[in-house]
């Protein structure tokens, strides 16, 4: 700065180390809290700014007696298929958008935006029914067209068609993928290039497919990389869609396997150590890809031009 | 939209196949049928459907629950995103100085992004305790002074906390983002001009901001409508007395827990509108927004 500014200086790293440690503290409280052991915390009455040496014991009933660790696997599946399917799918579509002549660019760009505008969470009651027979709209077709009737006629039973996706990684993965913010970036993106960079691919010999994966995905590396960690942290923090979709503990990810064993007897003080160490282990993996790659995925992203 | 290059159906087709028949499928047909429902009566013992035109929505907008639901949606709304945004632009204004703890800051503050609701309402939910918690030593003093499990007021703030823990950390990384990219040019000219700090916030990055500031509304309106869902559902399953029964909590346990289909399908269809209008209006509030530099 080419003024003196000392008493300013002082109040805004005074306000980024309030900052700094309302963000942290409540980390810092799990983390010690994580560190007693049941016994201390019940007769220390609560939240103590002590280190004790339970964490080892506290983390190991998270690993051996909890479903925890399976339901981190699931997290990691259902997580990297949402990062996968948003970014590939919104990939492939965009680049059909930008790079294609047709007439069907502008209505297909207004039906994927309009994605982004409701979130999952408010139509979780019918996205339900819809996971729990993905082919109710092929029922639907029959009955429209007159052939379950038709059917019915010569077989003898009216055909209905049932497959439930409850309970699957894809079943919890998918509807998460709906929301195509993908498409706003990498369309951003796309109309960044120079224009005549499929003019110039085609003089070379290279087809439009050609053109995507050798040419447009390379350059693309940047937004997608960054996008794909966004979506994959995105889709390990969703927490209502996956408690309806999974029922069972197996299937379950662990942010709601968290939840759950968070929702104990009322009466008991709960094993809140242990709770503590279970929430520290739920988050280390995305609190780490986002502490180690927040430049790249700001970057990415793009969030300094809208 | 720009003319592009290439012609052909069938490569065309095969390229936004995917993501319309993932968004027709999981998404189009669950707003459908949300509205269909919002229509229709499910038979008691299962099996089809009865047409009850506008009955549903006389039911749900008679209930008073609705409304107070409704009520403390709007509450929250207004709430969560203002203090949300006020902090974070204090904060990226202080981080933007270039001062060591500058870097950081960026890093830490961002961290709450990859902490899911329901693990920061676990955490959240022992930190507020009025016996186990950091308010522990007040109630000893004054004895019910603190107390969520009991206290509608407490346990909506404590929601609001956890909220606004988990809302800072992405609105202040855009809200940096979009005042690093102010031309340092034009507060250095404006600091040779005898503009202080404050003159430069108000004159220069403030208005050069509106961009930022906007995208970070549009966002948290919609974001904290269903984002508190984890939060509600691990710190006070709604209560003490509903006081923490926001609508997506309501259409949550009408459909899940009631196993009211009909009743929760309608709310939902009425959420979608009153989303729909919020983001049409904000659209033409962006009218007014300026983004040429």
């Amino acid at each position: 700065m080419i003024e003196r500014t000392r008493t300013v200086n002082v109040v805004a790293t005074g306000i980024m180390i309030a900052g700094i440690l309302f963000i942290l503290a409540p980390i810092v409280i799990a983390f010690l809290t994580a560190t007693l052991s049941y016994e201390e915390f019940v007769s220390g009455g609560g939240i103590r700014l002590r280190v004790s040496d339970h964490f080892w014991e506290n983390f190991a009933h998270v690993l051996f007696e909890t479903r925890l660790p399976a339901q981190l696997w699931n997290s990691v599946v259902i997580s990297l298929l949402v990062a996968f399917i948003k970014c590939a799918f919104a990939f492939t579509a965009t680049f059909a958008l930008v790079f294609y002549k047709s007439r069907l660019n502008t209505v297909i760009f207004a039906i994927t935006i309009v994605t982004v505008m409701l979130p999952l969470e408010l139509i979780v009651i019918t996205t339900y029914q819809v996971v729990a027979n993905v082919l109710m709209p092929i029922n639907w077709l029959l009955g429209w067209t007159g052939l379950d009737a038709l059917i019915e006629r010569l077989t003898g039973s009216r055909p209905y068609l049932e497959y439930s996706l409850l309970d699957s990684y894809i079943g919890v993965a998918a509807p998460i993928a709906t929301s195509s913010t993908s498409v706003f970036i990498y369309r951003q993106f796309f109309m960044s290039l120079p224009k005549d960079l499929p003019r110039a691919a085609t003089m070379d010999g290279a087809g439009p497919i050609r053109f995507m994966i050798d040419i447009l995905l390379p350059l693309s590396w940047t937004p997608l990389v960054a996008t794909f960690m966004f979506w994959f942290i995105g889709g390990w923090t969703a927490y209502l869609w996956p408690l309806i979709a999974a029922s069972t503990p197996d299937a379950q990810p662990a942010v709601v396997g968290l939840a759950r064993l968070a929702n104990t007897d009322p009466d008991r003080i709960p094993d809140v150590p242990m709770l503590m160490a279970g929430a520290l282990f739920v988050s280390f993996i995305p609190v780490l890809l986002i502490g180690l790659m927040q430049r790249q995925i700001v970057r990415g992203l793009n969030l300094s031009e809208k | 939209m720009r003319q592009g290059f290439y012609s052909g159906g069938w490569t065309y087709t095969l390229l936004v196949a995917p993501i319309l028949i993932l968004i027709v499928i999981f998404f189009y047909i669950p707003v459908g049928l949300a509205f269909f429902w919002s229509f229709f009566l499910e038979r008691p013992f299962g099996g089809g459907s009865d047409f009850v035109g506008f009955q549903n929505y006389a039911r749900v907008l008679s209930d008073p629950e609705f409304w107070s639901a409704m009520r403390r949606t709007l509450v929250f709304m207004v709430l969560a995103p203002g203090l949300a945004i006020g902090i974070s632009l204090i904060l990226a204004l202080a981080a933007d100085r270039g001062l060591r703890l500058s870097s950081a800051a960026r890093n830490i503050i961002i961290w709450p992004k990859a902490v899911a609701g329901a693990s920061i309402g676990v955490v959240f939910v022992f930190i507020f305790d009025p016996f186990l918690g950091v308010f522990a030593p007040l109630n000893e003093a004054f004895p019910g002074v603190w107390n969520p499990r009991t206290d509608g007021n407490d346990a909506f703030a404590t929601i609001l906390v956890a909220q606004i823990w988990n809302g800072i950390p992405f609105n202040f990384i855009i809200l940096l983002s979009g005042l690093q990219a102010i031309p340092d040019t034009l507060t250095k000219a404006a600091a040779m001009d005898g503009a202080g700090p404050w003159r430069r916030i108000r004159d220069i990055q403030l208005p050069l901001l509106t961009p930022q500031l906007f995208l970070t509304f549009v966002l948290e309106f919609v974001g904290t409508i269903v984002e508190a869902f984890g939060l509600i559902d691990t710190m006070t399953q709604g209560g003490p007395g509903g006081a923490t029964t926001l609508l997506i909590y309501k259409i949550y346990v009408d459909g899940f827990k009631a196993y009211d289909l009909s009743g929760a399908a309608t709310q939902t269809a009425l959420l979608i509108l009153f989303v729909g209008i919020m983001v049409l209006l904000q659209f033409r509030l962006e009218k007014h927004v300026k983004y040429e530099r």
